[in-house]
Parts: structure tokens; sequence; C-alpha cells
């Protein structure tokens, strides 16, 4: 008997796992030792949804890595479906689906029926299923009518529809789906979104990473906050907002606005935060404090002349705030 | 703000854009070795100026040997090839030089004049011309002291006259040669092409008077093909007055060549940009 | 819109053999697929052994203009053009990967990277018949003569030998490629070299002794002399039989790939220490 006794019910199972890497010099002798992961634990149970957030450079994509087995960790253990991933590999990788983001990983100039067909038989679907199953998937991802074009006419949206047929052809128990919707406009995302949730209906484990938060929010029944390698949080998404429930959040939309502005804010008495996008014609602040409502007259007052507050909505916090409360202290 | 007026809106004088044009040319030309992806590292020196030529030279030295064709047959075969090799830095470098990114991203588009890319284009080629007759001494080299070949009564003034001018003339057809290839989107296919193709009709392997007639005429617009025949003459003991016929039929054609290249190059240029279509090879 | 709703269930494909059998008829296709998306790269493949053949037609040029001469010729530079297309093809295979952004992709598949860079390095190497076959065309328009060969039946075998031979030589440059940075200037500054070292133009035997090891640890060179001594009539090459030649091919062809092989254990234990292929 193996010491870790693989529970059936869990699907993803890591303790204590870390990936370090060693920067060498020129002369061979180790410089500098960076931990992307430093003892990473938790687990996601069959059928979840799970979702694990976190800036960039945080150590998502690490954890992602090892978990589909495409990096070996530094130390620590990790198991998918009970399997090891350090010793089961093609085992796992026949039993997983994987959902890259962005623009990579299909063949384009040929069309999606040949790289459907292509890795259908990469990962071992008997050809006579597979082409019941390909189809089956273009319907449902909404590519039936164009399946014989080259990819390389398709939009992003319908690129990132592909990839998830692709992921399913071989009909995996678990998912993971790293930052799908990125670069996405709202309906493609939007539809991807709905795609992830009629996969988790049916049944199936998913592991997301995003790094937008409503996307976790509105999809994940539980998420792991991931900073500098560790894991500061993991929680349902409405447990971990009760974290900044001492708060309200005032969002402001204005017209004219500079960082400036938004200095004179941050130095306001009990504002723990300011979240300010400043880029669009219609700017977005977000303002954390305790005092809520009754900061207005300040915020107000402190407004420069040639600016202006077009709407101001007092907000529950989200999980957004949440996790920058999470990853900057 | 055109590209003759300053900042100001002032238009530049003629003198003024002169000395703008030779500050991008010294730019260019100490400079000029960044540019050139091909010379990065150490070992595409090695495969440009030893392996390929000496692997080249040796097949068709070879292939005559096993045909056993006389001596001068063979001699003649490996003079020939070791020119022909320094044809591949020359056009390519072109290539190099003169594709999209390398115009843009070194002149700010307020001094793209055509005196300035003039100026960068032949300061940049400069350091290619150098390289290629490097390429070619090398060649010889071997042919002297791998393959054989006699020096003994050589003119050896007349031999370096013959390299660097053939240098130079093959950067001139390097850019015709570019320019087809911007023109088709396939440059370095074309490139290709057109580099082998040198070994039939270039007089490397064999006279151009063993071609069908038809074709000979094209093997005289290649300013290789002069080279090979002036380096062979040097070789065997021509003086640099004997070499001169030869010599100005290449430089003639090597400016013509170039001067179409350059026309050419600029005129698809001008096309691509009013069709909207930008290929980079 | 029910995503999965009775998505066809089946038995997976997992005997060892049916496996690999699929995966390398999948590889194939789809190289076989993108190469005719997009044939144009194969040009500089092709044109260094078209060009060199057509100048030893020139400098063969007083010999008798036969038929065994032409397909002398022919042979030499079908030889020619897949030790070109298979040494290009070999960084191609799984370096066409990281240049399309697959690489991740392909890393994920539940089977050996071996597999599926031999499925690729098959069929760039067959695309090197390609040219074989424009000589032939151009030598019949020229010369006009038909040929026949001595023994059609071991011809083909020979051929076919040769081929996978020179398969399992991409295959093992595949993974030196993969891991060395100077991969590059290795397979580039091989080209010619090879061409001189397995004697697809004139034989071996003329090499100055050093090079001899070489050209027979080649085992393309063999193939050849295989491939000769069942065509052309009367040739007499290095003095070894026509199954003497097929069996030193095959050895040093069980030797490529067992060396492959072991390689790209390295290669795949490599990315998986650094996550990835991209740089090293």
């Amino acid at each position: 008997m193996s010491k870790a006794q693989p529970d059936l019910q869990i699907a993803i199972e890591v303790r204590g796992l870390t990936r370090e890497y060693t920067s060498r010099s020129f002369f061979g002798t180790v410089s500098k030792v960076t931990k992307a992961l430093d003892g990473i634990d938790f687990s996601v149970k069959k059928g979840e949804l799970f979702g694990l957030i976190g800036p960039n450079g945080a150590g998502k994509t690490t954890t992602v890595k090892i978990l589909t087995t495409l990096l070996t960790q530094t130390s620590g253990e990790a198991y998918i479906l009970g399997l090891d991933v350090r010793k089961d590999l093609y085992e796992i990788r026949r039993r997983i689906g994987i959902v890259f983001g962005g623009e990579r990983g299909l063949y384009n100039r040929v069309s999606a029926l040949d790289n459907l067909r292509y890795f259908s038989d990469l990962y071992g679907v008997e050809p006579a299923v597979a082409r019941k199953r390909i189809s089956q998937l273009l319907e449902a991802v909404g590519l039936a009518e164009r399946a014989d074009e080259k990819v390389e006419k398709y939009s992003r949206g319908m690129k990132q529809r592909l990839h998830i047929a692709k992921a399913l052809v071989h009909d995996p128990e678990l998912l993971v789906l790293d930052e799908p919707t990125i670069g996405l406009d709202p309906g493609g995302a939007r539809d991807i979104r709905n795609m992830i949730r009629e996969m988790q209906k049916q049944g199936k484990t998913i592991l997301l990473t995003t790094h937008y938060m409503f996307e976790a929010e509105e999809l994940c029944q539980r998420v792991a906050v991931i900073s500098k390698g560790k894991i500061v949080a993991l929680d349902t998404p409405s447990e971990l907002k009760r974290l900044v429930r001492d708060i309200s959040v005032i969002e402001l939309r204005t017209y004219g606005v500079t960082t400036e502005y938004v200095e004179v804010l941050k130095q306001l008495p009990n504002v723990v935060r300011v979240v300010a996008e400043l880029d669009s014609e219609v700017q977005t602040i977000r303002i954390q404090s305790p005092l809520g409502a009754d900061l207005l007259p300040q915020v107000t007052s402190a407004l420069p002349s040639d600016a202006k507050i077009i709407d101001r909505t007092i907000k529950e916090p989200t999980l957004e705030d949440a996790y920058l409360r999470l990853v900057e202290e | 703000m055109k590209s003759t007026e300053t900042a100001s809106g002032v238009p530049l004088s003629s003198g003024a854009r002169l000395r703008m044009a030779w500050r991008v040319f010294k730019g260019a030309f100490f400079f000029g070795r960044k540019g050139l992806i091909i010379w990065d590292s150490w070992d595409m020196w090695v495969m440009q100026i030893v392996i390929t030529p000496i692997a080249q030279i040796s097949f068709f030295a070879l292939l005559s040997i096993y045909l056993q064709y006389k001596p001068s047959a063979t001699q003649f075969i490996v003079i020939g090839n070791a020119i022909q090799s320094m044809s591949f830095s020359a056009v390519f470098a072109v290539a190099n030089i003169t594709s999209q990114d390398k115009w843009q991203g070194t002149l700010p588009s307020t001094l793209v004049t055509p005196a300035n890319r003039a100026a960068l284009f032949i300061g940049r080629a400069w350091f290619q011309v150098l390289l290629s007759a490097m390429i070619a001494t090398a060649g010889l080299l071997y042919a002297a002291t791998i393959f054989g070949v006699s020096f003994a009564s050589a003119d050896f003034l007349g031999v370096a006259v013959a390299v660097l001018l053939t240098s130079v003339a093959m950067i001139g057809f390097g850019l015709l040669i570019s320019a087809v290839g911007l023109y088709m989107r396939t440059a370095l296919i074309v490139a290709n092409i057109f580099l082998f193709v040198t070994l039939l009709l270039s007089g490397v392997n064999f006279p151009v008077s063993s071609l069908p007639g038809w074709l000979q005429p094209v093997s005289w617009v290649i300013p290789l093909t002069y080279g090979t025949q002036a380096v062979r003459m040097a070789i065997a003991g021509a003086s640099l007055a004997g070499l001169l016929p030869t010599l100005g039929w290449e430089a003639l054609d090597g400016l013509i060549v170039m001067v179409a290249g350059y026309a050419l190059f600029t005129g698809f240029e001008n096309l691509s940009r009013r069709t909207g279509r930008f290929e980079e090879y | 819109m029910g995503v999965l709703d009775g998505l066809t269930p089946g038995k997976r494909v997992d005997g060892y053999l049916s496996r690999r059998g699929q995966v390398l008829r999948a590889c194939i296709v789809l190289t076989a697929k993108l190469f005719f998306a997009d044939p144009q790269w194969i040009i500089p493949n092709i044109i260094a052994p078209f060009i060199f053949t057509l100048v030893a037609f020139f400098l063969f040029g007083g010999q008798a203009s036969t038929g065994s001469f032409l397909l002398y010729l022919v042979l030499g530079s079908g030889l020619m053009g897949m030790w070109g297309t298979t040494i290009y093809g070999s960084s191609n295979s799984i370096g066409f990967d990281r240049w399309n952004g697959t690489m991740e992709s392909t890393l994920a598949a539940p089977i050996p990277l071996s597999w599926i860079a031999l499925g690729r390095v098959l069929f760039n190497t067959f695309e090197g018949v390609i040219n074989a076959l424009f000589i032939l065309v151009i030598g019949l328009a020229w010369f006009k003569v038909g040929f026949g060969f001595v023994n059609p039946g071991l011809f083909f075998l020979a051929s076919v030998s040769t081929f996978l031979s020179l398969s399992a030589f991409g295959l093992m440059m595949c993974t030196v490629i993969l891991l060395s940075r100077k991969g590059g200037f290795i397979t580039n500054s091989m080209e010619i070299p090879v061409y001189i070292a397995t004697g697809t133009m004139f034989p071996v035997s003329i090499l100055p002794v050093v090079a001899l090891p070489f050209a027979f640890l080649l085992a393309p060179t063999w193939g050849i002399e295989a491939i000769r001594l069942s065509a052309l009539p009367g040739y007499a090459g290095l003095g070894t039989t026509y199954w003497t030649d097929l069996a030193i091919l095959a050895v040093e062809t069980a030797a490529y790939l067992s060396l492959a092989f072991v390689l790209f254990k390295r290669v795949e234990a490599y990315a998986k220490r650094n996550g990835t292929l991209e740089e090293y």
C-alpha cells in the first residue's frame, strides 16, 4: 500500500509542492535560487469547479504545469485522479484535458477538423468513436459550419472554442483551463464561460486559472489565492469576500481625472485602498473605506476643477477587493 | 512634417541634407556589424568561411577527379567554387540590410529620405563587401593549400582587385534579387535559387561556352561570371592591365545591376505601401 | 448548448503497437497536410541537390548519354534530395512546433515524444523523393532515353531500406538540434559533407582515407551501394555484395534508432525540468 491512500472523491491533491529555479553563473556555480512555488497545499473534489487566482508571476502557471505533468516539482506531492504526477505521466495525460489561453496550441494552416482528428489520434481515441465525437463537439461549440476552414481564418473567440473541443475529444474526467478567456471580447468570453458551466454540470472536475476576479466569482465554487508562491487564502468566494466586509466601496465614474487626484484620495484618512483605471474616456475609481458614503464629501471636495464626477455608487466589496487585500499584504 | 524639413517646418538646404546623409552613413558603417544577424555567433562565421566553402569545393573537385578530368580542369573548378562561395554572404546580407524592419528600426520615419536610405545602405554594405572579399580570399587560400592550386605566377594585385570588385558588384546583384524577392514575397527562396543557379551559369564549374547558346547571355548578366574569369586570368599570371577589359565589363554590369535593383526595390516598396501589403520574409 | 450531452463513449486504443501505429499515422498525415498547405518551404531544401545534379549533368557531359548514366544521376540526385530534406526536415519536425506555438500541446501528449518526431521525420524525408522525380523528368526530356533496372524487386527493397535509414538518422539529428545550442549550425554544415561522404555522385573509394570511417558509419552509404548494385548494370562499387550492404545498413540504422530514443528521453526530461523547450 502506498503511504498516500488516494481518496477516490478527490480529483486533485497537492501537498507541500515547491518549485525552485536555479540560475547558474557562467562558471556553473549557483548564483540565484528563485522559489516559484513555496509549499502549496490544496485539494479539489471530483465534480468541483475550482479557481486559482493570483497576480502574474505568483505561481499559477507553475502550479498548472506541474499538475499537467509538464514540469517536475522540486519537492512535494501532487496527485491527479489518484495518480502520481511524477510516475503516471501518460495515464494522467489521457484522462485530463488542457485548455491553454491565447493563440497558441493549434495548427493554423490546416482545418479545425484536421486538428481535432490529429489530437484524437494523439490521445488514443478509437477512430470510429472519434469521428462521432468530433462532429458532436463541433456542433456543441458552434464551429460545425466552418469546420473545414483553415484555423488561421478563425477569430480569436472561435479558436478558443476549438481549444475546448480539442480538450474534450478524449472525454477527460478533469479539465484544466489556463486563463481561457484572455484576450476575448465580452461576447466570446461569455460563450466560453457558459461552456465551462456546462462541462461542470456534466460532472467534470475543472481547475480554472484566471486573473479576472468577476469570472472566478461567477464560476468557481472555491477559490485559492496564490501570491508569491504561497496560497494566502482558500475558500468559497463569499467567504473570501467576508474578509473585506469591514469596508464599503465607493465606485466613481469620472471624467478628466489625473493620477494626482488618485494620490490625494489615497492620502485621505480612513481610505484603505484606491484602485483607478484612468485610461479610457470614462474613468473608474474604486475607493475602499470603512466609512462608505460618509467619505463622499471629502472625495468631492478634493476633485480638481477641470474634472467631473459623472456617477457615484456605494458598493459591496467584491472578490477583487478581497483579492487585492490578500495579495498586497 | 516632410522629411526634408526641420521640426519647425523650415526646408533643409541641400547642404544640410548632404551632411545628414553623411552622418547616417558614418553611423551605419561603424555599426554595420550589428545589423547583420547571420554574423551574430562564431559558429555562423565558421560555417560561412570554413565549412561550406571547403565542402562545396570538395564536392565538385572530387566529382571532376572521378570523371578523370585533367588537373587543369579540376583547378578550374576549384577556383570557380572558391570565388562563388562569397555569393551567399553577399546576397543574403543584402536581404538582411533591406528587410523592412531594418529600415524602420534604424531611421526615425522622418529621416527616411532617399539620400539617407542610400547612405544607410552603403554604410552597411561596406562591411558586407569586406566580409565577402574575406570569404573569397579564404576560398583561394584553401585552393592553394588543400587543393593544390599553384599561385606561383599569380598577379596578386590583380586577384585582389578582381575579388573586391566582384564583391561590390555582387552586392548590387543581391539588391536586384532582393527586389525580386520582395515582389514575389518569397525572398529566401528566390535568393536560394539564384545563388545556386550561379553554380551553373557563372563559369564556376565549366566555361560559359559549354552552355547552350541561348543561355549564355544570361551568364553575362551576373557579375560573378566576369569575376571568376578575371581571377583565373590573374592566377595564371595576367597583369592588371590585361584584366582591365574583363574588370571594366564587370564594373559596368555591376553598376547597371545595382541601379536596376535599387529602382526595382524602391518601386516595389512604393507598390506595397500603396496596396497596403507589407510582407516580411 | 449542451456541450457534452451524450458524447459518444468508447474504448481507448491501448495496445503498445496499436497506440504507436496510431500516433505515427496521425503525425505523418498532419505533416503531409501542413506540407501541402504550404509547399514552398521545401524549395530551398531541394534546390541544392537539384542544381548540383544539373552541374553534374554538364560535367558528365562527355560520357555516354545512356539510360544507365541517366539512372545513375537520378539516383544520386534523389539521394541528395532525401539527405537535404532529412537534415532540414529533422529540425523542422519538432522545431516547427516551437515556431508554431504548438510546443506545449506536443509535449503534453500522452505518448513519448520520439514517436511524434518519427512520424514527422518520415514524411519530411519522403519529400526528397520529389527532387528525384524532377531530375528524372528533366533527364528524360533532355536525353530521351528510358532505362531498365537490373532487378526491380531488390531495387525497391534497397530504396525502402535507405529511406528508413535516412529517417532514423533524421530522428537522431532531431535530438541533437533540440539538445544543443549549436544544433542548427551542425545540421547546416552537414549538408554538403554528407553528399560527399555517402557517395551520392561519386563513389566513396575516391575519398581521402581520413574520410572513410565517416563514410562507412553513415548507413545510407551502404543503402546507396545496394541501390546501385540492384539498378545499374555492371556496377562494381566497393566490392561488397548487395546483402552485405543491407546487413550493415540494418545494423547501423538500428543503432541510430536506439540512440535517438535514448536521446529523446533526455529531451523530455530536460523539458520537464525546465518547463519548456523554448530556449536552452
